[in-house]
Parts: C-alpha cells; structure tokens; sequence
C-alpha cells in the first residue's frame, strides 16, 4: 500500500512546521519526506525523486530559489511538481519572471483545506 | 509799541511829531517867560522853568533830551547876554546854571535808558514767550494784552483781541462755564486743560495756568498741546488697530503676569473654551494636561527669571468641555523698567494640523520594510497554531475532543483566522504604499461577483441582503481587487447594521454618467464625521494612543478598499443619517484610465 502513496518531499528549517506537515500530509494519504535544508533536499531529489516538493524561500545555507534553480538545471527533475510555501510576500514577482507551469505558491499560514486543495491541483 | 523798537534807523512817526511840537513850543514859552521877566528887569525869573522842555524831551529821547538842553543853555545864555551884557558876573552865574540844564538832562538820560532796557527785556520774554501769554481783567474778561504766540495760536490781530472778551474765546458754554468755576476758586490754576476757538471757528487745545498779578488782573499763560491731542489721537488710532488685530487673531494671544492669565483675546476663549473672564486671574498651567505639566513647569519656571528667553514648546490643553488640545506655544518675555516681567504666549492651535498630519503621513520605505518583516515573521508561528487546531477540529474521535472542547477550538480557529487575516491586509497595505500592486485588469460581470462573495463570505446567514444590480452589467477592472473592496463594505455593513440587520446593494444607472456606482447601505447607527476620517485610515503605531478605534473588527480592509479604488481612478463617498444607516457609495471609472490622477475620496 505504501508504494501508492504518492510521495511529498517538504524542505522547510523550522521545526515546528516540519512536525505538523508530517502529520497532514500522512493523514492526506500522501508519504511526506522531511528534509530541513536545500543541499540534503538536492540529495534525496537525485536518490528517489518526489511527486511534489513543498519548498520554504527563507532557509540556510541554500535558499529555496537556490534550490529551485539546480534542481530545474537538472533534466530529469523539470517536471516535478514545486509549491513554494512561504511567509514571504515579494516571491510573486520572481514566480512571475521565472513563467513556471508546475510552480505553485501557498501563503502561510494555510489551513489543512487550502493545503489539500492546493497539493491536488499541481499533483501530477 | 514802536517806542520799544530796537530798530536804530530814524524814523518819524506821528507821536514823534506831536512829541517835538511839544518840546519846540515848551522851548519856546520858556524862552518868551525868562525874555519878558528880563526885560521888565524882573530879577525873580527862574531859568528852572527850562527843565520842562528838557526833561519832556529826555523822558522821551533819552540822550537827545541833552541837544535840548543844549538849545535852552544857549538860549538862555543869549537872553542874559542881551539884557545884562555889561555884568560879567551875571554870565558868569548864568553859565554854570546851564551848565545844571546839561547835567540834569545827562543824568536823567542815563536812568531812563536803563529804565527802558529793562522792561524791553521784560515785554520781549513776555511778547516772545514760546507759549501764549494773555492778560485780562479779573471782572470783565477785557483782554489787555496778548503776545505774539497767543495771537498766532488763535489767529486774531493785536486790534482784534484789544476789543475782546476773554471768556469769549472757549469753544463752547460748557468750556465756558468750567472756567468760569475755576476762576471763581480765587487761587492761581495749573494745567487747566480746555478748548479754545480759533478766528476760523476751528477748536485749539490748550492748558490754560493763571495767577492774579493785582486787584483785577489776571495773567495766564496758554500751552498748544494740539500737536500733543493728534498725537494722542494717533496712538488712540494705533491702539485701536493693536487691539482689533489682537481681538481677531485667529491665535491665541494670552499676557501672563505672576504666571496668572493677565489677558486672553477671544481666539483663546474659543480654544480653551472658557470666556476671558472665566480665565483672567487663574493659572495658565491649570489648563494644561497633567502629563506636559511637568514640562510647562520647566518652561514657565525661567519666566521668572529678569531676562527670560523666547522659547517654543507644545504642550496638550484640557478645554473647558474636557477635550484634549494640542497647541504651539511661543513664550515672548514683556520687560518693563520695575516691573516683573510679563510674558506674552501665543497659542497656535495644533490640534487639526495634527490630525491631518496623521492621516497624510504615509510609512516611508524603511518603516514598509519593517511592516512587511514583522508581518513575515508573524506568518510562521501560525502556522502550526491553525494547522493543528484545524486538525484537531476534523478529527475529533482520535484526539478525544469533546462538543465543549470543540467549541472551544471552533473560537481559537476564528482568532487565528482573524489574526491572519490582519497580517495579511497589513502587508497588502505596505506594499500598496509602496506601489508594487499593479491593476490586472479583465472585463466580468458584476452581480455574478457580489453573489459569489456573498456566498463566500456567509453574508447571508448574518444578515438580510437585497441585491439590486443589472444583471448583464460588466466592469472593465481588476476583479481580485474590486472583488476585496465589495467585500469589504458588505463586510463593513454587516458589521455595523441594527438587528434586524438589513443591507441593499444597488447599482446606480445613469447611462451619461462617466463613473459605475454601487451603493451599499445599512440601517447602523450611523457614522459620525470624526468617525469619517478614521475608518478609512490605517492606524498608525504613533497615533494609537490618540484615538479609539471603535472600527478596530474591520482592521485594515476599509484602507486597503480606499486604496484600490483611488488605483482605478475611483473614489468611494459615505453618506450616514444618525440612527438610519450609513450608504457607502463606490465610484468607478467607466473607461479604463491611462494611469491618470487619483481624485481623493
């Protein structure tokens, strides 16, 4: 049953979100993967490539644009569904710029229904 | 007068005549009397009799009285000559008694002229005298003698004023009789002031002072103070003009003496809202707010001082209603020679000024930074807070939460929805004030809108809502935005409606008119006009402490709305009846505008 579960690879530094993701997304029916920064997040990437990644902007030593930008340099991973879930709120002109159709944007704080819908609508 | 003429040049006046007929015929008649009592051989004939043409003639030409003499001596001589030629010592007597004539006539000669510069020096102090100088009889008011200033001054001639009457000359009876009764006191006056009338009729102001110089003489002098009366009527003018100006400053100008309230001019009266003479006497520093009284202390502490400097302060006034004031002061120091100085403030009403300071300062770059940087960190630590209460609430049975329970989290969930949605509307706002929000715009229908963000919002289970919009009426704008501002003001009228709350939206048709009009209105309590400019205005952390914001469960939205609709060139208008409602009208620009002006709401 668990190689159905599609798989959601979320980056995100603070802990506390890391723990409730954990539990929403396993109660979503998805298989989250945590990962606390942009280099162990590349890793896993290239090792078992995700259904969707859930990727924070604000994050050490690699930023999430960073991140976005080696993991889109590499072919094999410009599909991949990315929803940029962040506090930030000057991410949309740079989303605008980049004209990325399996990109997304989630506002925090989101309630577990606007996560929901918003993980549907990119989810291959 | 001419005998008092310093005037050398000889002249032959008409007294002169009769002076010199006198003399020849007093010569003469001598002559003829000594001739006759010779030559009857009359040994009694005194030549004494020749002092009459020679005294005659000293008294009045002084030195030249002794050519008279001179003439009688030879006359005389040239009679003893005739008569007694043969007796030597009769010519002998006779030319030692001619002798006499010529002694007398220079002795005589010697006092008069002395007598005469004497009162030469006296009649010209008195006739050049730089005041009036009159003298009149005590009785009748027969004027005797004027000078040359008292004439000039009224404008008669000496002849003219010979024949005049004194009391004749006042202005009016009034004058008159004032004068009469100060005359009647007996003693000498000083400093009378009064009225005279000039030849023209014209009044002349003057101070009359009087002494009795005998029986029936009265000498008075007279003093112009015309000059001085135009110049007391021209600072009279110059009062007048300090006083209106004072009177209707629009600041406010108070004196303070002793720290006391010495003066206020009604612009202060209408500041503080006391009458003057509510406040004349009190402290200035009991109508000041307790928390700058501190600060006023300090202040009016130097004002104490001999010199006290200009200062410049702000302090906050309590009005007589109660009501907080702000004002400028500037303290200016009144030094006067003994006095304690007094100190002039005036009171520049800052209250509006502020207010409108408030409501047009604008958050700069840095201060929208650290909006958006809070507003940031603020976003995280929901997070959780939302996601676990929302998992909580969606699965009760596995957390084990009870109805109670729930209920309980069914309110934390609204708070943190409201927090959240605060935070939000300040960081649109920051970046509104920044202009980074550019208008998308799209054409769409509009009733389908307001019904969709009725449904949304569950407007509909809060209130009554009648809608009255065209059904095929399009807007050309930015749907997301134009869709928040709707929001908003339903948001906004179901808020403040009465229960049985009831709410219409109506669109304006007026085919001609450039700008779509939507009307929301409630049946609320009304806005008052303070109220007016708050709703509209984001709060800003400095003014907090000034206002009470009763609008506070709308938050933001009704300032963002303004904002969007100022981007489309639009405005909206509120008209409130207190107790009816309040109709919030939104004006759009038909037409697309080409980035033009954004007229004010």
């Amino acid at each position: 049953m668990n190689t159905l579960k599609p798989k959601i690879l979320l980056v995100e530094n603070d802990q506390a979100i890391l723990q409730l993701m954990e539990i929403l997304l396993k109660n979503m029916g998805y298989e989250p993967v945590l990962v606390e920064n942009g280099i162990d997040a590349l890793q896993l990437v290239r090792r078992e490539p995700p259904a969707m990644i859930l990727l924070d902007i604000m994050m050490t030593p690699i930023s999430g644009w960073e991140f976005l930008e080696r993991l889109r340099s590499e072919p094999a991973h410009k599909e991949i569904p990315v929803i940029l879930f962040t506090a930030s709120t000057t991410v949309m002109e740079r989303m605008a710029q980049m004209n990325d159709p399996r990109l997304g944007i989630l506002h925090k704080p989101v309630t577990p229904s606007e996560l929901k819908r918003s993980i549907e609508q990119y989810l291959l | 007068m001419e005998r008092y003429s310093t005037n050398r040049e000889y002249r032959i006046s008409r007294p002169d005549i009769i002076h010199l007929l006198v003399i020849v015929a007093l010569t003469l008649c001598c002559i003829i009397i000594t001739a006759v009592s010779f030559s009857q051989h009359m040994e009694t004939a005194y030549p004494q009799i020749f002092f009459f043409p020679i005294l005659y003639a000293t008294y009045y030409y002084t030195w030249r009285g002794i050519i008279v003499a001179g003439v009688c001596a030879v006359a005389y001589e040239a009679l003893v000559y005739l008569y007694f030629s043969q007796n030597a010592f009769s010519l002998g007597s006779t030319i030692f008694q001619t002798l006499i004539f010529i002694c007398v006539a220079a002795g005589v000669a010697y006092f008069i002229e002395k007598l005469k510069i004497s009162e030469t020096r006296y009649h010209s102090i008195f006739e050049f005298a730089l005041h009036g100088a009159v003298i009149f009889d005590k009785n009748n008011f027969a004027i005797r003698l004027t000078n040359t200033r008292f004439k000039t001054l009224l404008g008669y001639s000496a002849d003219e004023l010979a024949r005049m009457n004194f009391s004749t000359l006042f202005l009016n009876s009034d004058e008159q009789h004032r004068f009469f009764t100060e005359l009647g006191s007996g003693e000498d006056i000083k400093n009378f002031d009064t009225v005279l009338v000039t030849k023209t009729g014209a009044p002349c102001h003057v101070i009359l002072s009087w002494s009795m110089i005998d029986e029936y003489g009265v000498n008075c002098s007279v003093v112009d103070i015309n000059e001085c009366q135009s110049l007391r009527t021209v600072l009279d003018d110059t009062y007048t003009q300090y006083e209106q100006v004072i009177e209707n400053s629009p600041i406010g100008i108070v004196i303070l003496k002793d720290r006391k309230i010495l003066f206020a001019n009604p612009a202060f009266s209408t500041f503080s809202e006391y009458k003057p003479d509510e406040i004349i006497g009190t402290e200035l520093s009991s109508l000041i707010h307790n928390d700058d009284l501190e600060e006023f202390h300090v202040f009016a502490n130097p004002l104490e001082t001999k010199t006290p400097p200009a200062l410049i302060a702000e302090f906050r006034f309590i009005s007589k209603s109660g009501g907080t004031k702000l004002a400028m002061l500037f303290f200016t120091p009144i030094i006067q020679k003994g006095h304690n100085p007094a100190v002039l403030i005036n009171i520049v009403d800052s209250t509006e000024w502020e207010k409108q300071l408030g409501s047009s300062r604008q958050p700069n770059e840095e201060q929208r930074d650290i909006i958006k940087a809070v507003a940031q960190e603020l976003r995280t630590p929901l997070q959780p807070i939302m996601g676990y209460l929302h998992l909580l609430i969606q699965d009760p049975m596995t957390y084990g939460i009870t109805d109670e329970t729930r209920q309980i989290l069914d309110r934390c969930i609204k708070s943190v929805d409201q927090e959240r949605q605060i935070i939000n509307q300040m960081l649109e706002l920051s970046v509104l004030d920044s202009g980074d929000a550019p208008l998308e715009y799209s054409v769409f229908p509009v009733l389908d809108l307001i019904r969709k963000i009725i449904e949304t919002g569950g407007y509909i289970l809060k209130a009554e809502i009648n809608i009255n919009v065209p059904q095929e009426l399009t807007f050309e704008a930015d749907v997301h935005k134009i869709s928040m501002v709707i929001d908003a003001m339903i948001a906004n009228a179901v808020t403040y409606s009465k229960p049985p709350k009831k709410i219409w939206i109506i669109y304006r048709i007026a085919p001609l008119h450039p700008f779509h009009e939507i009307e929301i209105q409630d049946n609320g309590l009304g806005i008052t006009d303070s109220q007016l400019d708050e709703i509209f205005t984001p709060i800003q952390p400095a003014d907090a402490h000034k206002q009470k914001r009763k609008y506070d469960r709308v938050g933001f939205s009704l300032a963002i709305a303004k904002k969007y609709i100022q981007m489309h060139g639009g405005y909206i208008s509120v008209d409130s009846i207190k107790n009816i409602g309040s109709t919030f009208t939104i004006h759009i620009p038909k037409q697309k505008p080409d980035g033009g002006e954004h007229p004010e709401t």
